[in-house]
C-alpha cells in the first residue's frame, strides 16, 4: 500500500507518525515549570518524590552539560580529577587545585559528601599550610563560601548547612588564630576590597561568627525535619543553634568583655538551651522524649502513658540524652552565668589579673580577692560547677594569681581564704597549671 | 612546577642532545637496514639485497631532489582539503569558550591567582582544541585519499612519494600555525580583558643560582630537613641555629642595583607570634674576603613573591669590628663573578623550606607578550609532532589505528613517561604485568615476598623479556613535557629559550627526520589500490 503512496504523501504520513508518537512523549517527559502541578507524568512523580534536579537545589546548567559531553564517562572523569587534585595539594598548587575543586564539584554537584570532604579540605587543610593568619582566614573563607555553595545546591540535606555552620563557628571561633579570625569575620583582612566591614559572602549580616552559625544550624535543623542527616544522634545534631549561642556568651567572656551584652547573651543562652532545645522532641526507639520532661511531673506521665513502657525506663532514657548532649550541665552553666554575680566573678578575675599583668599589684589583689569570693558563691548556688574542668581551672589561676602577689610582696599569704577548700580539692589539678602559671609569669 | 630544569644542550650533553638521538636513530636505521638485507637475501637470494640497495639508492635521489614547489602544491592541497572538511569550524567553539570562560573562572580569588587561572586557561583551551583537530585531520588524510581513490590524481602527476609526506605534514603544520597564531591572538587580547584591575601581566627573566646547605651545627650537607611534605621539592632549614641554604648566583657585569625575589615556604612547629610571619634573614658572603654582610630581616610572604634590591652601597652593622661599615657590592661583595647569599630563618623552633628555584635574581622583565607567544610557539611545535607522527603513521596503517597510534604516543609522552621509567628501573613496586596480575588475583600487596618456586621465576623471566620491550619503548616515545610551557606564564616567568623552546624543537626536527623516512617507504611499497 505504501508503494502506491506519492512521495508528498509518505512525507506527510511520516509527519503524522512522528506527532502521534510525540504526544506519549510529552505526556510522559514534559518538563515542570514555576507552577505547582505542572509538567508530564515523569516531572510530577520527580517532584513528589524530590528527585528532580531543580527540588534538590540550585542547577548548575554546566555541571548537567559537562555529565552530557562526557557520554556516561563521569566516573572516569571524577577519578582522573581527584587524582589531579591530590598531585595539586602534595605540590602545593593552591589555585589550580581551587579550579579542580570546582571541576570535580560540576560533576558530583549532589554528592553530599564530596561537598563535605572538600569544604574541609579548604577550610582546615590548605588553610593551615599558610603562615600569614590573613592568608589562612582566607582559605577557611573559602571553605565557608565553598559549603554554602553546597548548601545552596542541595537545599534538601541538613549535612551541609551543620557543616557551614560548624565551620564559621568553630573553625572561626575555636582554632589557635580564634582572636584574629573572630575580628577578621568582622572586619575582613583586605580593607580595599571590603571597605573596612566583613566580606559579605560569608557574614552578610555583619554579626559574630558564633552567630551566623547559630543561623546555619537552625537553617540545618528546618531541613533534618524533613530529611535524615547521618553525622550524629538527633539530640547532638539539633542542639547545635542553642550551643552556638552559648559559644557566642564564653567568646565575648574570653575576650574580655563583661557588660550588658554578654548577660545578655547568656539569657538567650539559657533560653535557647532550656526552652527550645529543652522542648525538642527525640523519638528514642521505645518512646519520645524531651530533655526538660523531668522538670514536669504531667509530661513525664504522659511520656510514660504514650510509650506503655514503665517510668524508670522513661528516666532511663532520658538520663541517657541528657548525658549525651551534657544537657544539665549546660543549662546550669547558662543559668549561672546569667547571673550579675557570675559575670562580676569573671570580671574581677579577668580585670585583676590585667592588673597584675601592669604591675599594680595592690589593686589587683584587691580585684582578685572580690572575685574570689563571689566566686565561692557562685559554686554554692551551683555546685554542678563544681565538675567543670574550665571553671575549676579558672578559680584555681585565679588563686595561683593571688598567691604570686604575696609572694611579690615577700608576705605570708593567709591560712584562710575564699577558696580554699576548691583549691584543696583540686591540688591533682594544680601541677599542670602551674607549669603554665611559671611560663607565663615566672615561677616562684 | 620547576621553572628551572635543565637546560638542554645539544652539542655537550650525550644523554639529551644530539648525540644521543644520532646513536638511537642510527642504530634502529642500521637494525631495520640489516633486517631488511638478511630478509630479502632469504627470499630472493643474491638479487635481494641488490633490489633493497636499488630503494635505498632511489630514497636518496627522491629526498635530494625534492621540489619545494610540488612540496607546496601537496602543502597547499592539504590546507583547501581540511578547510573543505570544516577543520575551521574549531572557531566556533573556540569563540563560545572565550566568550563565556570569564563566567566560570573566579573572580573572588586573589588577583595573583586570577591572572594565573585565566593564562592557564586561555593557553589550555588553545592547545586543547588545536591537538585533537590536527591529529584527527592529519591520521585520516591519506587513508581517506586511499579509501576513495583521490591518490590516484596525486600519484599519477609527476611527484615523489616523499613529496607527498612532505607536503602533507607542511600543510597541516600550515594549517595549525593559522589556528594557533589565531586562537593565540584572541586568548591574548582575551587575558587581558580578564585581568583584574589590581593585577598585572608579568613576565619575569630569572637567573638562578647553585643551593648548598648547612645543617644545624654549620656543617656542608645536600639537603635540609623534610618536615613531612610528600613531595620532596623543598628541603627545610631549621630557625635559630647555624642552619642556613647558600646561594651562589653567576654575576656578569656590575649594575646600579641587584633585585632578588624569593619564594619560601614556612613550617611552624609550634604557633609562635599570632599575626606574624616567620622571620627570614639574608647575608651576603664574601669567603675570600671573610666579609659578612646581613641584611635586614622580613617576614615571609607564603607561596608568594619576596622581593629585595641590593643597592650598589650597602652599610651594614659589622658584627665582629663592632663597627658601623659601607662595601661595595661588586668591589667588596662579589667573589670571582659570583655572588654567595647566605638564607637563615631567625625563629626558633620553627623552619623555612626552599629549593634552588627558589630564590633568584630577577633582570628587567620582558612584555608578557613575549612569554606568552612562546608558550604558544610550544603548542605549535607540539602540533606539528602530532601531524608529523599522524601523516607518518597514517601512510601504512588505516585511519583509527593511526589515530590511537598518535593519540598514544601523545598521552604516554605527556604523563606516562616517568610511570614507564618507574616500572623499568624497579622503583614502582608490584613487579611486570604477569607479576601485577599474579599479586592482583592472590591478593597480594606489593611489599608482600613472592614464594620461591619454579612458577614464579619463569613468571619473573617473562615480565623481564616485557620490561626489556618497554625500555626499548621508553627510548623510542618521547618526552613531551617541554612542550607545554603555560605554567611558566601562568607563573609569571618568561618560557626559557634553552629549557623549553630549543628541546622541544629539538625532539620536534628529531622525529620528522625519521618519521619523513618511514613515510616515504611505507607510501612507496603501499599498495594504493587496496581499501
Amino acid at each position: 500500500m505504501i508503494e502506491q503512496l506519492t512521495a508528498q504523501q509518505r512525507k506527510l504520513a511520516y509527519l503524522v507518525g512522528m506527532v502521534v508518537l510525540m504526544l506519549p512523549i510529552i505526556v510522559l517527559g514534559m518538563p515542570a515549570t514555576d507552577e505547582a502541578d505542572s509538567g508530564g507524568m515523569l516531572a510530577k512523580l520527580r517532584q513528589e518524590n524530590d528527585l528532580g534536579e531543580s527540588t534538590l537545589g540550585k542547577v548548575d546548567p554546566t555541571s548537567a552539560t559537562m555529565n552530557l559531553v562526557l557520554l556516561g564517562m563521569r566516573g572516569v572523569a571524577v577519578n582522573l580529577l581527584r587524582m589531579q587534585l591530590d598531585t595539586q595539594r602534595d605540590q602545593k598548587q593552591w589555585a589550580q587545585m581551587r579550579a579542580t575543586t570546582e571541576s570535580v564539584i560540576l560533576l558530583q554537584p549532589h554528592y553530599i559528601q564530596v561537598w563535605r570532604y572538600l569544604g574541609w579540605n579548604l577550610a582546615y587543610n590548605v588553610s593551615a599550610e599558610w603562615d600569614a593568619v590573613e592568608d589562612r582566614y582566607f582559605w577557611v573563607k573559602e571553605g565557608a563560601k565553598f559549603l554554602m555553595q553546597g548548601a545552596e545546591r542541595n537545599r534538601l540535606d541538613p549535612e551541609v548547612y551543620w557543616d557551614t555552620g560548624n565551620t564559621l563557628g568553630k573553625k572561626i571561633g575555636r582554632s589557635d588564630e580564634w582572636k584574629q579570625f573572630r575580628k577578621f569575620f568582622k572586619e575582613d583582612p583586605d580593607k580595599e576590597r571590603y571597605d573596612g566591614g566583613p566580606d559579605s559572602e560569608i557574614n552578610p549580616d555583619r554579626k559574630d561568627n558564633y552567630l551566623a552559625a547559630k543561623d546555619w544550624f537552625l537553617k540545618a535543623n528546618e531541613k533534618e525535619e524533613h530529611h535524615e542527616q547521618h553525622i550524629m544522634m538527633d539530640c547532638l545534631f539539633r542542639s547545635y543553634p542553642a550551643r552556638s549561642q552559648l559559644d557566642y556568651a564564653e567568646a565575648l567572656q574570653r575576650e574580655g568583655q563583661f557588660d550588658e551584652t554578654t548577660r545578655k547573651a547568656w539569657d538567650d543562652a539559657y533560653h535557647d538551651w532550656v526552652d527550645v532545645f529543652g522542648q525538642m522532641r527525640f523519638q528514642t526507639g521505645d518512646c519520645e522524649i524531651f530533655m526538660e520532661a523531668p522538670a514536669s511531673e504531667s509530661a513525664m506521665e504522659q511520656i510514660v502513658s504514650a510509650s506503655g513502657k514503665d517510668r524508670s525506663h522513661v528516666e532511663r532514657e532520658i538520663d541517657l540524652y541528657q548525658n549525651v548532649s551534657n544537657y544539665r550541665f549546660w543549662r546550669t552553666k547558662a543559668h549561672s552565668e546569667k547571673q550579675l554575680n557570675t559575670t562580676r566573678v569573671h570580671s574581677d578575675l579577668f580585670e585583676g589579673e590585667e592588673l597584675f599583668k601592669k604591675g599594680d599589684i595592690d589593686a589587683a589583689q584587691e580585684v582578685l580577692e572580690s572575685g574570689l569570693g563571689r566566686f565561692k558563691i557562685m559554686l554554692e548556688a551551683y555546685k554542678e560547677l563544681g565538675s567543670d574542668d574550665s571553671t575549676m581551672e579558672e578559680g584555681l589561676w585565679g588563686i595561683m594569681l593571688w598567691q604570686k602577689i604575696y609572694q611579690l610582696k615577700n608576705q605570708v599569704q593567709p591560712e584562710v581564704f575564699p577558696l580554699k577548700d576548691l583549691w584543696e580539692k583540686e591540688l591533682n589539678r594544680v601541677p599542670n597549671l602551674q607549669q603554665d602559671f611559671s611560663r607565663k609569669y615566672g615561677s616562684s | 612546577m620547576n621553572f628551572d630544569a635543565k637546560p638542554f644542550l645539544p652539542f655537550s650533553n650525550v644523554e639529551n642532545g644530539l648525540m644521543h638521538w644520532l646513536l638511537v636513530f642510527g642504530s634502529f636505521t642500521g637494525a631495520i637496514f640489516a633486517a631488511t638485507i638478511l630478509i630479502a637475501l632469504g627470499i630472493y637470494g643474491v638479487s635481494g639485497p641488490v633490489a633493497v640497495m636499488s630503494r635505498v639508492r632511489q630514497g636518496l635521489h627522491d629526498f635530494v631532489n625534492s621540489s619545494p614547489k610540488r612540496i607546496w602544491a601537496i602543502a597547499w592541497l592539504t590546507i583547501m582539503e581540511a578547510v573543505r572538511r570544516k577543520a575551521l569550524l574549531v572557531f566556533v567553539v573556540f569563540a563560545f569558550l572565550m566568550m563565556f570562560a570569564g563566567w566560570f573562572l573566579d573572580s573572588e580569588l586573589r588577583a595573583d591567582l586570577q591572572v594565573k587561572n585565566a593564562v592557564s586557561f586561555a593557553l589550555t583551551t588553545v592547545s586543547w582544541l588545536t591537538i585533537p583537530v590536527l591529529l584527527l585531520l592529519s591520521c585520516w588524510g591519506l587513508p581517506e585519499d586511499i579509501r576513495v581513490r583521490s591518490i590516484h590524481t596525486v600519484v599519477t602527476k609527476p611527484v615523489r612519494r616523499n613529496e607527498i609526506v612532505m607536503g602533507r605534514i607542511l600543510g597541516f603544520a600550515s594549517i595549525a600555525a593559522g589556528i594557533v597564531a589565531m586562537m593565540g591572538a584572541i586568548g591574548y587580547v582575551w587575558i587581558l580583558r580578564q585581568v583584574p584591575n589590581n593585577a598585572s601581566l608579568i613576565c619575569r627573566v630569572p637567573v638562578y643560582g647553585t643551593l648548598q646547605f648547612l645543617d644545624r651545627e654549620g656543617n656542608a650537607t645536600d639537603k635540609g630537613i623534610n618536615t613531612g611534605d610528600i613531595w620532596e621539592f623543598r628541603s627545610y632549614i631549621e630557625g635559630g641555629t647555624k642552619a642556613s641554604a647558600a646561594y651562589k648566583f653567576p654575576i656578569d657585569a656590575p649594575v646600579d642595583r641587584i633585585k632578588l625575589e624569593s619564594r619560601f615556604e614556612a613550617f611552624r612547629t609550634h604557633k609562635g607570634r599570632m599575626g606574624q610571619s616567620v622571620l627570614v634573614r639574608y647575608v651576603l658572603v664574601n669567603s675570600t674576603k671573610d666579609l659578612r654582610v646581613p641584611l635586614d630581616s622580613f617576614e615571609i610572604k607564603e607561596f608568594n613573591l619576596n622581593e629585595h634590591y641590593l643597592e650598589r652601597k650597602l652599610s651594614f652593622y659589622d658584627e665582629t669590628r663592632m663597627d658601623k661599615r659601607t662595601v661595595d657590592l661588586f668591589d667588596d661583595v662579589v667573589d670571582q663573578n659570583s655572588l654567595t647569599i647566605e638564607v637563615q630563618c631567625l625563629d626558633a623552633g620553627q623552619y623555612l623550606g626552599m629549593a634552588r628555584p627558589d630564590f633568584f635574581i630577577r633582570l628587567p622583565d620582558r612584555p608578557f607578550a613575549v612569554g606568552y607567544f612562546k608558550a604558544v610557539l610550544g603548542i605549535w611545535l607540539l602540533t606539528v609532532f602530532i601531524v608529523s607522527t599522524g601523516v607518518t603513521s597514517s601512510t601504512f596503517v588505516k585511519g583509527p589505528v593511526a589515530t590511537l597510534l598518535t593519540f598514544s604516543l601523545l598521552i604516554i609522552g605527556q604523563g606516562f613517561r616517568e610511570f614507564m621509567i618507574k616500572l623499568i628501573t624497579g622503583v614502582q613496586k608490584g613487579g611486570g604485568p604477569i607479576e601485577s596480575w599474579y599479586r592482583l588475583v592472590t591478593h597480594m600487596n606489593d611489599t608482600l615476598e613472592l614464594p620461591d618456586n619454579i612458577g614464579i621465576k619463569i613468571m619473573q623471566s617473562i615480565d623481564n623479556f616485557m620490561l626489556g620491550g618497554l625500555w626499548l619503548m621508553q627510548h623510542l616515545i618521547p618526552d613531551l613535557s617541554s612542550f607545554v610551557m603555560s605554567p611558566y606564564v601562568a607563573n609569571g616567568f618568561d618560557v626559557p629559550w634553552n629549557v623549553a623552546i630549543f628541546r622541544s624543537l629539538a625532539i620536534t626536527i628529531g622525529y620528522l627526520v625519521p618519521s619523513l623516512l618511514i613515510g616515504y617507504y611505507s607510501l612507496t611499497l603501499r599498495e594504493l589500490e587496496a581499501k
